[in-house]
């Protein structure tokens, strides 16, 4: 999966997962993750999300320090990688 | 007004706790079940509550015995409150199991005995879950999630008062989702009820046959971490003595789709917590409106 690609669909499993009205257009990896409407809740929907559409399984409390989309994105790209 | 109010409550709870710490065991259940029937008969909203909820459940369409179901509930909770003030001084790492007796699967007890492997332990407020806890720390450290009470002084010191061992409590408000995945890594017991009502926040998963609003963060967290996760309760026996039950770990057929997956956990659980109050429908408690309206 390109970078390009990884974003995508993150920002698709992120929509789907996050109870706000969120202006997704203008997601960057800059976004921070706790700006997008996630909880304490909301936020394990999300991991289990993310499994599920890069079909990957990873440890949920490498997450834990994660930040932005970008970090997000830069997890995934290594776990896909390896 | 309120801090008024809550330090008369604090004020009143000190002689009553000296009263039940200068009391024998005996003697402080007998005051509790006492006061337990004086509540049961002027608490009459309380009381069409729990008979409502025993009469929903189907358990029995005998008034008579609802009424009895309910009233023993009452009294239960009452020698729940006394048990827990005064397990430290009968449970010690060297003699708790004089006490308690132990009907746990043999997939579950082996899980508990390895040191490093995390466990969920999904319980109710059925039996005493506090002494449920204690138990199990002797076995390995359990973490418990618990929403302060609003009044902070009461709070302060009930924390203060409870024999803790491997037994420790996160406050509701601060169980962020990092901790608890640390907790089950590190191999510690997530201790977690699961019939409190989840109001908005909830799925509706059907208790004794209605609808009831149930949180979803443990059935998340499980499918996340793939930590084992098991229903589990401990129900009185005797004064002070105790039968610790748990069932072998959950198993279901992961289908990818999220609600699915929680639904089928859920749906598993609450049968297993159903069968258990059938078991012991005196030790349940009733009073807890769990059928009520999500927000």
């Amino acid at each position: 999966m390109t970078r390009p690609e990884i974003l995508e669909t993150l920002r698709n499993t992120m929509k789907d997962s996050s109870p706000e009205p969120i202006e997704w257009d203008t997601l960057t990896e800059e976004t921070s993750i706790g700006s997008l409407g996630f909880d304490s809740l909301s936020i394990l929907d999300l991991i289990y999300d993310v499994q599920q559409a890069f079909e990957i399984d990873f440890e949920a409390e490498a997450l834990v320090n994660i930040k932005t989309v970008g970090e997000l994105a830069d997890f995934l790209e290594e776990t896909l990688k390896a | 007004m309120k801090k008024l109010r809550h330090l008369v409550e604090y004020a009143a709870l000190r002689p009553l706790l000296a009263l039940i710490d200068a009391l024998s065991l005996s003697a402080a259940e007998k005051l509790a079940t006492v006061l337990a029937d004086i509540y049961f008969a002027a608490a009459s909203r309380r009381r069409g509550i729990t008979c409502d909820n025993v009469r929903r459940s189907g358990i029995t369409s005998d008034e008579v015995e609802i009424r009895r179901i309910a009233k023993d509930s009452f009294r239960h909770f009452a020698c729940l409150v006394i048990d827990s003030l005064k397990s430290d001084q009968y449970f010690s790492p060297e003699t708790w199991r004089e006490r308690i007796e132990l009907d746990v699967a043999p997939e579950t007890l082996e899980l508990l005995e390895k040191p490093d492997q995390g466990l969920m332990l999904i319980s109710g407020h059925l039996g005493n879950w506090e002494i449920a806890a204690q138990v199990i720390s002797f076995l390995k450290p359990v973490v418990g999630i618990t929403r302060d009470m609003n009044n902070p002084y009461v709070d302060k010191l009930m924390k203060d008062r409870k024999p803790r061992h491997n037994f420790k409590l996160t406050p509701k408000h601060d169980a962020d989702m990092g901790r608890l995945l640390t907790t089950l890594k590190e191999g510690n017991v997530l201790a977690l009820l699961i019939d409190q009502h989840a109001r908005d926040r909830g799925m509706m998963i059907d208790f004794f046959g209605s609808p009831a609003a149930t949180h979803t963060s443990h059935a998340m967290l499980h499918l996340i971490t793939k930590i084992p996760m098991c229903f589990g309760y401990c129900v009185k026996t005797g004064p002070m003595r105790f039968k610790f039950k748990a069932l072998p770990p959950v198993t279901f057929e992961r289908t990818g789709k999220r609600d699915d997956d929680v639904r089928a956990i859920l749906e598993e659980l609450t049968r297993d917590l159903e069968e258990a109050i059938r078991a012991y429908p005196e030790q349940y408690l009733w009073a807890h409106r769990r059928w009520r309206q999500a927000k």
